[in-house]
């Protein structure tokens, strides 16, 4: 019998992930002390009998060189269903932007290399994410790359991405250089330098914890809220 | 003669509070603001007043009208 006839596709996407996080060993190398230790056909039952220590003697003890800590996860990853495991991540889906997603909202630019935390250099990030953020809802619209031209030098090339982000009103991102946060500000663009990689999903959730309370004068400004309503949120906020 | 903060710009970074000579800034409701009884525009002090130098924001901080 062809034992990969037998593998579910959860299965095998399983032996794969935890081919990943062992070193110098592939899915099918894996696949082969697998079968070693349990046999044919591989299943999930046969799986989750694996124990450390057979895992490591399988195969003449190919996998014995390997930190235990590593091969720990790699166990866990082959007996646990996906779902406890990290999903893959997925391409988020880009919002057509209605005229109706405009008011009282803000455009930010996230600089993001994993497209889910705000993970990335201002300088270096492969691409920005664009959320138009109002107090109640708040939509990905567009998701920028950040190839320049190769001739492009460091200070241009700068330049080049804080010129992408031109429509945003505030850039957010891991870390950013001070000639770079430059011409940012120089854009109008309010840069937000975080201590440490945040997920996008909290910033946008503070963010609008904001937008619905009082925003700050200069945030207010930056949507568009007239002079007038802001000494209406300032007289409230004095009182 | 004294210096102001343009409410509208302030982003509240509070990098000029420290560097007042006179410890004219404070945190106010909204944003940082100067006392104007005690601002000396850093005269007698420094050549330029301290908090327009350090002042991330262009035209954030400027002379109040006599």
């Amino acid at each position: 019998m062809n034992s990969q006839a037998t593998l579910s596709r959860e299965l095998a996407l399983r032996i794969g992930l935890a081919a990943r996080v062992l070193p110098d060993t592939d899915a099918k190398a894996l696949f082969a002390v697998l079968q070693d230790c349990v046999g044919l056909p591989i299943t999930d039952a046969n799986l989750s009998g694996i124990t450390l220590t057979a895992f490591k003697a399988a195969s003449a003890g190919a996998l014995a060189h390997i930190e235990e800590a590593l091969l720990k996860q790699a166990l866990h990853l082959l007996k646990h269903p996906l779902a406890d495991a990290d999903p893959a991540p997925v391409q988020p889906e880009i919002h057509h932007l209605q005229p109706e997603d405009l008011a009282g909202s803000v455009r930010i630019a996230c600089a993001s290399d994993d497209g889910v935390n705000v993970d990335g250099h201002f300088g270096a990030c492969k691409q920005f994410l664009i959320y138009q953020v109002a107090a109640d809802h708040a939509h990905l619209i567009g998701i920028r790359a950040t190839d320049s031209p190769d001739s492009a030098d460091a200070e241009d090339k700068n330049t080049f991405r804080a010129e992408l982000l031109r429509d945003c009103q505030v850039v957010y991102m891991a870390s950013v250089g001070g000639p770079a946060a430059a011409k940012i500000v120089k854009l109008g663009i309010h840069p937000m330098k975080l201590s440490a990689s945040v997920p996008i999903a909290e910033i946008i959730a503070q963010l609008q914890t904001v937008i619905a309370g009082t925003p700050p004068p200069w945030l207010a400004k930056a949507m568009g809220i007239e002079a007038s309503d802001r000494f209406r949120f300032l007289t409230e906020a004095r009182a | 003669m004294a210096l102001y903060i343009v409410e509208a710009d302030c982003i509240s970074c509070g990098d000029c509070e420290p560097v007042c000579p006179t410890n004219s800034i404070t945190e106010g409701a909204i944003v940082f603001k100067i006392d104007k009884k005690t601002c000396t525009e850093c005269e007698g002090d420094f050549d330029i007043p301290q908090c327009v130098k350090v002042c991330p924001i262009d035209n954030c901080i400027l002379p109040l009208e006599a």
